[in-house]
């Protein structure tokens, strides 16, 4: 099975459809996360979601401010780790 | 007189506070301890402590069965008066203890609180220092909605007013189960092995309201925060926080002796798509996790223990499996919800909060002009489950509190907790130089 493509837009996808943000207006790659609701509970969520969808395990300690800030920080680190451990 | 939906977190807190009242542990509140390092402005203090009564009926509200439908929910009188801000006179020294158990009871130095919210500003000390002493009803308020409230207070107006709720859905008592079953399995599997808080049959329950605060100094805080960085990221306070608690509970278990194979852990979860205007009302949903004792041997081990047990109980669908469970009890008149909830668990529930935004007011220094030097909730508990471990958190700074009742928790137990907490949130195995 192919693995699901890593890019802004697949995690802006996740984060809405899967209600983990609920922001009044639509999500850009560079939109604050934080300022958007991410807090403590839905980053274990997102954790997990990010483990099912993208088969790759994060430890939490990697789990940092700039990694998560906006769309394009997750897509581009979580592309990293793929790359990493292909 | 207007009706607004009521959340299952809404009946379980009544079912609660029925349960405390009939067994003389009176009403259930809790009080939010701001410091500050100077004068708030009383008029912009009043100003949105006004405009909050006014625009939340919800603080007349009483929790009401509808006949029809056989569903709970607010019944709202319309905007009730907000009580005089109460502002003591200068004292050499902040409010003690004595007065927090007080507030605690329920009472003020005028006599029983007979509004959900009271609040009272103590200055102290020669040089403008002031403590806010905000005295909440649980059952209409949690942990986000004071958050929620402090916010509104530290900007001196209270916004709109909360939005417009619809009535939630109903569903049919069969899928309502079905939807409960595995944490209801769980839970009657818990208690045939023995699971244990920090109460057991034959303990007494009620006594006053105690509790032992422990304020971690700036140095203190900024070293848990980079313990909790180096374990959990910059993040994940929760799982941190929660491994803490247990092996608290764990320590008690083993100092009286008791085998507990498994701990009960509820994780409070904030409710998604909540308008942040609704104040009042509970936001929390309760994930319940079943730790085993012995994977609790390090902090590093108990982390890693918690979040391979939320990995599970997430698949297992237990935050919707627990919302089913309180759903099912609320069809019960209030006098048996308790009783059924403990049915299926005895009470064994370690009790945790944390103030989940990982933080009191993110991002603001100051509340009503004054400069913020620290906020913590101390809450009551009920008995059981006994013992209630709960972490607040502004700007960095920790402070934790443990709250029991009565004669539950000795005071070497307390002691003995105490160091184990500062131990794994701080790393110092030595505990604190008294």
């Amino acid at each position: 099975m192919p693995e699901a493509p890593i890019t802004p837009a697949a995690v802006i996808e996740l984060l809405t459809a899967e209600h983990i943000l609920e922001p009044q207006e639509a999500l850009t790659p560079d939109t604050d996360l934080f300022s958007m609701g991410l807090d403590s509970m839905a980053m274990m969520q997102l954790l997990l979601l990010i483990e099912e969808r993208f088969h790759l395990s994060i430890n939490p300690a990697e789990m940092t401010r700039e990694r998560f800030a906006t769309a394009a920080a997750l897509a581009g680190f979580l592309g990293e780790k793929r790359r990493l451990a292909a | 007189m207007s009706i607004l939906p009521a959340s299952t977190v809404d009946f379980f807190l009544a079912g609660l506070e029925a349960f405390m009242r009939r067994s003389g542990q009176g009403t259930h509140w809790g009080v939010t301890v701001l410091r500050l390092g100077g004068r708030p402005d009383a008029r912009a203090l009043a100003q949105a402590w006004e405009e909050i009564h006014a625009r939340h009926p919800m603080l007349g509200a009483r929790l009401k069965r509808q006949w029809r439908g056989w569903r709970w929910v607010w019944e709202t009188p319309g905007p009730i008066a907000a009580p005089p801000i109460c502002w003591h006179p200068a004292q050499p020294l902040p409010p003690d203890e004595a007065v927090i158990h007080e507030r605690l009871q329920g009472r003020s130095s005028a006599g029983e609180l007979t509004t959900p919210l009271w609040m009272e500003v103590f200055p102290w000390g020669g040089e403008g220092a002031h403590v806010i002493l905000l005295t909440w009803r649980h059952a209409l308020l949690d942990g986000t909605g004071v958050n929620l409230l402090l916010e509104k207070l530290a900007a001196g107006t209270c916004g709109e007013g909360p939005p417009a709720q619809p009535l939630p859905r109903r569903e049919s008592m069969a899928q309502v189960y079905k939807r409960a079953k595995p944490l209801t399995d769980r839970l009657h599997a818990m208690t045939s092995a023995g699971c244990l808080s920090a109460w057991v049959k034959g303990m007494p329950i009620g006594g006053r309201p105690e509790h032992r605060l422990i304020e971690l100094s700036a140095e203190e805080s900024g070293r848990a925060v980079s313990r909790l960085r180096k374990l959990c990221g910059d993040f994940m306070q929760m799982p941190f926080y929660a491994a803490i608690a247990a092996r608290a509970l764990r320590l008690l278990h083993e100092q009286r002796g008791w085998k507990s194979p498994e701990i009960h852990l509820h994780l409070p979860i904030q409710i998604r798509g909540r308008s942040r205007e609704l104040i009042f009302g509970n936001h929390m949903g309760a994930m319940p996790l079943f730790l085993e004792a012995e994977s609790l041997g390090s902090l590093e081990q108990a982390v890693e223990h918690v979040l391979e047990k939320y990995r599970e109980a997430m698949k297992e669908g237990m935050p919707k499996a627990s919302d089913a469970l309180t759903t099912l009890a609320s069809h019960l008149p209030l006098g048996a919800f308790i009783p059924v909830v403990r049915w299926t668990n005895m009470g064994q529930i370690c009790s945790l909060f944390h103030s989940h935004t990982g933080s009191f007011l993110p991002g603001c220094t100051a509340f009503a002009g004054a400069k913020i030097h620290n906020i913590f909730t101390i809450p009551s508990v009920c008995t059981p489950p006994g013992l209630g471990i709960f972490i607040s958190d502004y700007a960095g700074r920790i402070t934790v509190t443990l709250a029991w009742r009565g004669e539950g928790v000795s005071p070497a137990e307390v002691a003995a907790m105490e160091r184990r907490i500062l131990t794994d949130l701080t790393g110092d195995a030595e505990g604190r130089a008294e």
